[in-house]
């Protein structure tokens, strides 16, 4: 098993996580901003 | 003419509902093992009795109806509407031996909630329900959101075309890979690397904000299973708001949006094609549907003022609506807050939420964001077409793992079944008006159960009407299996009356 096939799995779970919580984020604040202006 | 089913029919679903059925029954194991291991011995009991019934039910039928048949479309279909009953039905025995619920009745509305990932419960004095129990209606919640059958299908079930037409009836129209019986192992292989990653997460929390660590890893594996399979039960009757720690609040947002994400698209990130995430058309409205969502429930609380710190505001508002979009129900309020102190329009925020749901083969409700992506590109397409010369050709196209172009079917079946929600919605809210409550409340709790979200203004109590509680049972049921499964049972119980 090389090592490539291991890192994706990882990877895949980061870019996962940093969708679920970085980029909704980010859309939910330019919400809030939108609101308050 | 309608052909009346034969004996035959009846044969091919009574053994694959038997596999199913002892599948359900096999899985009661685990909580019969975390009882004996804490020395719950009542609770156990209620396991071994629930387990025996449904055990024997299962064999009985797999006897009485062995047979060498594969499975057509139609017995595929009535197999999985009929499974999911059966498994409300089996699964709500041990629930109803713990003496938490007043009947059995609200037993059963608190499995179907389970299985169907909703989280409504109608259990009484759920703080002090025993562990094996407390397993239990997590892990239905774990079992409902990979599917019933597709637990079968990875367990007992062997690479045959009616494999295929159950896991399709059971809501989930796309493969993620070539074999049915590798998409459900795969499904189950994404379950579980979350289920050990968000256990140690929130089982790690929970020490730090002072728990016992078994309690605490306890607390974090149930959570975890409610959160990832956008279920919404928790150990406390309080919810998320017993644990008050933003830590937990932060963790379990993101679990519930990796839970409403779709398997294809977990299936492609994690072998590589990671900018997938920011093309596909369902993380792309996901996104902005949240936004939205957000936006209509924020202007709201600001305008009722009920949390004048805006990062209080955001904080309650953005997890509700997070909780009610990807289907989850977790709440981090009383339930009459939502009616007492959020007003209409931030009520109207969380209902369009929940109605929306999160990605298709994921294990949310709802409408799905496949579906509004691709109104909304049809929407797009059709306003092209009125502004650009009636000569122009205009192609609309989408990504979702590969590009689509837009075609009409497609339009078609993403507006019936939204159509078919929207219809599942109001007529929910119409019984609960008829029943006194009024409209806001009615649709908000009707939604909330036919999106299988769990998020509750109130309105589900144990002492609510009888008709409710199998209305809001029956939307659970048919909202989780979209439709296609509950119609073809009903058609086969009319064909089995009138035809010839």
């Amino acid at each position: 098993m090389n090592i490539k096939s291991l890192l994706n799995p990882v990877a895949g779970i980061a870019t996962e996580i940093v969708y679920a919580l970085l980029i909704i984020l980010a859309g939910a604040l330019i919400a809030l901003a939108i609101t308050y202006l | 003419m309608i052909l009346r089913p034969v004996l035959d029919d009846i044969r091919t679903i009574g053994y694959f509902l038997g596999k199913i059925i002892i599948g359900l029954g096999l899985t009661m194991l685990l909580p019969i093992a975390l009882g004996l291991a804490f020395k719950e011995t009542n609770p156990v009991s209620d396991f071994l009795i629930g387990i025996e019934i449904t055990l024997l039910f299962g064999f009985i039928l797999v006897k009485l109806c062995s047979t060498d048949n594969d499975l057509n479309w139609m017995q595929g279909m009535i197999v999985v509407s009929l499974s999911w009953l059966a498994a409300m039905v089996l699964g709500a025995i041990p629930l109803y031996l713990s003496g938490h619920w007043r009947s059995f009745l609200d037993a059963c509305f608190d499995a179907m909630s389970g299985f169907a990932t909703t989280g409504l419960t109608l259990a009484q004095d759920l703080d002090h329900l025993s562990r094996t129990h407390n397993l239990w209606r997590h892990l239905i919640m774990f079992i409902g959101g990979q599917g019933i059958v597709v637990v079968a299908i990875s367990l007992f079930v062997k690479g045959f075309s009616g494999a295929f037409r159950m896991y399709v009836g059971e809501a989930r129209d796309e493969r993620v890979l070539p074999n049915v019986v590798h998409t459900a192992r795969f499904i189950w292989l994404v379950s579980l690397v979350y289920l050990i990653l968000g256990t140690l997460a929130l089982g790690l929390t929970g020490i730090l904000n002072g728990m016992r660590p078994v309690n605490a890893f306890f607390h974090g594996a149930c959570i975890f299973m409610a959160a990832f399979d956008t279920g919404g039960f928790a150990p406390q009757s309080q919810n998320i708001l017993y644990y008050h720690s933003l830590p937990f609040e932060i963790i379990t947002i993101a679990i519930m949006i990796l839970g409403a994400i779709n398997f294809k698209l977990h299936y492609h990130l994690w072998n590589g094609n990671r900018r997938e995430i920011i093309k596909n058309i369902e993380t792309l409205t996901l996104f902005a549907t949240i936004a939205a969502t957000f936006f209509i429930t924020a202007l709201g609380l600001e305008r009722t003022g009920t949390y004048p710190r805006v990062i209080v505001l955001f904080r309650k508002g953005f997890y509700q609506v997070v909780s009610g979009h990807t289907g989850t129900g977790f709440m981090t309020i009383y339930a009459r807050q939502f009616i007492n102190e959020w007003g209409n329009l931030a009520l109207v925020g969380i209902i369009s939420a929940m109605a929306l749901g999160g990605g298709t083969c994921s294990t949310t409700g709802g409408i799905k964001m496949l579906r509004i992506g691709v109104i909304f590109k049809a929407l797009k397409q059709d306003l092209k077409r009125i502004i650009l010369p009636e000569r122009a050709i205009v192609a609309e196209k989408y990504h979702h793992i590969k590009e689509v172009f837009l075609e009409d079917k497609q339009v078609r079946s993403a507006l019936l079944i939204t159509l078919a929600y929207l219809v599942l919605y109001f007529a929910g809210a119409l019984i609960g008006m008829f029943f006194g409550y009024p409209f806001l409340e009615s649709l908000f709790e009707s939604t909330s159960a036919a999106a299988n979200v769990g998020l509750s203004c109130g309105i589900t109590d144990t002492h609510m009407p009888a008709t409710l509680k199998i209305t809001y049972i029956i939307q659970m049921w048919a909202g989780r299996l979209e439709f296609m499964s509950v119609f073809t049972l009903f058609g086969f119980i009319i064909a089995a009356i009138k035809g010839k």
